[in-house]
C-alpha cells in the first residue's frame, strides 16, 4: 500500500498526463462525427481489404458451380428454342389442330470440352459426359457461337466427338438468304474456315452471307448459324459453287458445348 | 495572485486572441496555405510558462487551453490531446536542454534569458510533438500518413516563423 502511494506520487505528473490524454480521446471520439466515423471506418479499411481478397477467392471458386448451373440453364433454352422452331415448321404446313402439332422432337445436354485438337488432319474433342448422361453415338455437338461436332464414341462418363475439322464430316448447311443448301467440309486449310460445296452455279451468292445449318440431317436442329461466306469461286467446268465459309466459332477455344439429342434420329435408326 | 501571474494570463489571453480571430481565419478560408495548413501561436503560452512550474500544474493547464481553443475550432479534445502531450513533453525536453549548473531562479524560456539556439531547440522540439500529434488525432488514422506528414510540416514550418517572429520582434523579458 505504501508502495502503492509511493508510486502514484512519484508518477503523479505522468498519471495526470495519461488520465487527461484520455479524457480528450474520450471527448474527440465522442464529440466529433468526423473521428468517430474514422474510429468505425478505419477498421473496416483494413478489414474490407482482406473480406475482399477473401471474397474474391471464394467466388472464384464458386464460379464453376454458377457457371454450370448457367449452362445448365442454356441447355434448357436451347431445347424448348429447337422445339419451338420445330414447331412452327410444322404447323405452317398442317391443318391439323394446334395442339396435336406441339413437338419435342430435341433434347440438349450441356457438356465440357476437356480434350480438344486443331491442327491434324482429323481433329477429335473429347467432351465430360457419356451414355449416363444420355449421350450416343451420332448425336450432334453444338457451341454458343456454332456448331462443333459429332459424336463419334461414348462410354458411360465420357464421350468422343469428330470435330468438324475432320476430313469425314460432312455437316449439311444452307445459306439463310436463299435456302440453296450444300455440304460443309472441311480441307485441312485453316481451323479458321470451311468449304461448303454443291451450291449450283445458278444460286445468289455474295460474300458475307450467312451460313446456317440446313436441319436435313438428323444431327443438328435446322438453323444455326455456322458462319459467313468469305469468298467464293468454281473449279474448272464445274457448275458448282466453292465457298469458302469463316467459322463463327472459334474451334481451338471450345469449352462449354451442347449435345443435340434429336429423338426422330433414334427412331430412325431402331 | 501578483503580478507575474497577472502578466502571463493577459498575455495568454492576447495570443488566444490572435489564435482564434485572426490566425484561425487565415488558415480555415484561405486557399493559398497549401493543403490546408494551419498557423498556431497559441502554443506559445504553454512554452512560455516559468520553468519551475511543476509539471502537474503545465500539463493541467495545457489541458484547459487546449479544451478552450476546441470550442473556437468546433473540434472537442483534439486540440487538448495534442497541447496536454506537449506539456507532459516540456518537462523532458526542459530536463534534456538543461544548461551545466541547472536552471537559474532568474531564468525563463526566453531568447533574452537563454539565447536564440536554446530557445529554437526548445520551441522546435516541443512544436514538432504537438503538430505531429494534432494532425494524427485530427485525421485519427494511421492509414493516411503522407497526408499527416505533410501538414505537420507545413503547419510546423509557418507556426515557427510566426513564434519566432514574436520573440524577435517582442523579445519577451519573462
Amino acid at each position: 500500500m505504501n508502495n502503492l502511494l509511493l508510486f502514484i506520487i512519484r508518477y503523479s505528473a505522468f498519471l495526470l498526463f495519461v488520465l487527461l490524454e484520455m479524457v480528450a480521446l474520450v471527448l474527440i471520439v465522442r464529440y466529433n462525427d468526423d473521428q468517430r466515423d474514422i474510429f468505425l471506418n478505419s477498421s473496416t479499411v483494413f478489414s474490407g481489404k482482406v473480406y475482399n481478397a477473401a471474397d474474391k477467392a471464394y467466388k472464384y471458386s464458386y464460379l464453376q458451380v454458377i457457371a454450370d448451373s448457367l449452362a445448365s440453364e442454356n441447355a434448357k433454352l436451347k431445347t424448348e428454342l429447337f422445339n419451338l422452331e420445330r414447331t412452327i415448321q410444322h404447323i405452317e404446313g398442317s391443318e391439323q389442330p394446334l395442339d396435336s402439332c406441339v413437338l419435342e422432337p430435341f433434347r440438349i445436354i450441356n457438356a465440357r470440352v476437356i480434350n480438344n485438337s486443331i491442327d491434324q488432319r482429323n481433329n477429335h474433342f473429347t467432351i465430360d459426359r457419356g451414355t449416363n448422361d444420355g449421350i450416343r453415338n451420332g448425336m450432334g455437338v453444338i457451341s454458343p457461337h456454332g456448331i462443333a461436332g459429332i459424336i463419334d464414341q461414348a462410354n458411360e462418363k465420357y464421350a468422343t466427338a469428330i470435330s468438324i475439322l475432320h476430313s469425314a464430316a460432312r455437316i449439311s448447311a444452307s445459306i439463310k438468304r436463299n435456302n440453296f443448301f450444300g455440304s460443309l467440309v472441311w480441307r485441312e486449310l485453316n481451323p479458321a474456315y470451311m468449304i461448303l460445296e454443291a451450291i449450283p452455279r445458278q444460286a445468289d451468292i455474295v460474300v458475307g452471307d450467312t451460313i446456317i445449318t440446313s436441319g436435313y440431317s438428323f444431327i443438328y436442329p435446322r438453323g444455326i448459324f455456322i458462319g459467313t461466306v468469305h469468298r467464293f469461286w468454281t473449279e474448272g467446268g464445274s457448275n458448282y459453287y466453292t465457298i469458302e465459309v469463316k467459322l463463327h466459332e472459334d474451334i481451338s477455344r471450345l469449352d462449354r458445348v451442347y449435345v443435340v439429342d434429336y429423338k426422330e434420329m433414334q427412331m430412325q435408326s431402331q | 495572485m501578483n503580478r507575474e501571474t497577472l502578466r502571463h494570463i493577459i498575455r495568454g489571453m492576447l495570443f488566444l486572441i490572435v489564435q482564434v480571430l485572426i490566425l484561425k481565419r487565415i488558415s480555415s478560408g484561405s486557399q493559398w496555405l497549401w493543403l490546408n495548413g494551419e498557423i498556431f501561436i497559441y502554443p506559445i503560452i504553454v512554452l512560455l510558462l516559468p520553468i519551475r512550474l511543476s509539471r502537474h500544474y503545465v500539463t493541467l493547464i495545457s489541458f484547459c487551453l487546449g479544451l478552450f481553443i476546441d470550442m473556437f475550432y468546433d473540434t472537442v479534445g483534439i486540440h487538448a490531446f495534442a497541447l496536454t502531450a506537449m506539456g507532459y513533453a516540456r518537462g523532458i525536453i526542459l530536463s534534456y536542454l538543461e544548461p551545466r549548473g541547472g536552471y537559474q531562479l532568474t531564468m525563463s524560456p526566453t531568447r533574452h534569458s537563454m539565447g536564440i539556439n536554446w530557445l529554437l531547440a526548445y520551441t522546435s522540439l516541443l512544436f514538432i510533438v504537438y503538430v505531429f500529434l494534432y494532425f494524427t488525432v485530427e485525421i485519427f488514422t494511421f492509414v493516411y500518413v503522407g497526408k499527416i506528414l505533410v501538414k505537420t510540416i507545413i503547419t510546423f514550418l509557418l507556426s515557427m516563423m510566426t513564434i519566432m517572429g514574436y520573440h524577435m520582434l517582442f523579445n519577451p523579458r519573462r
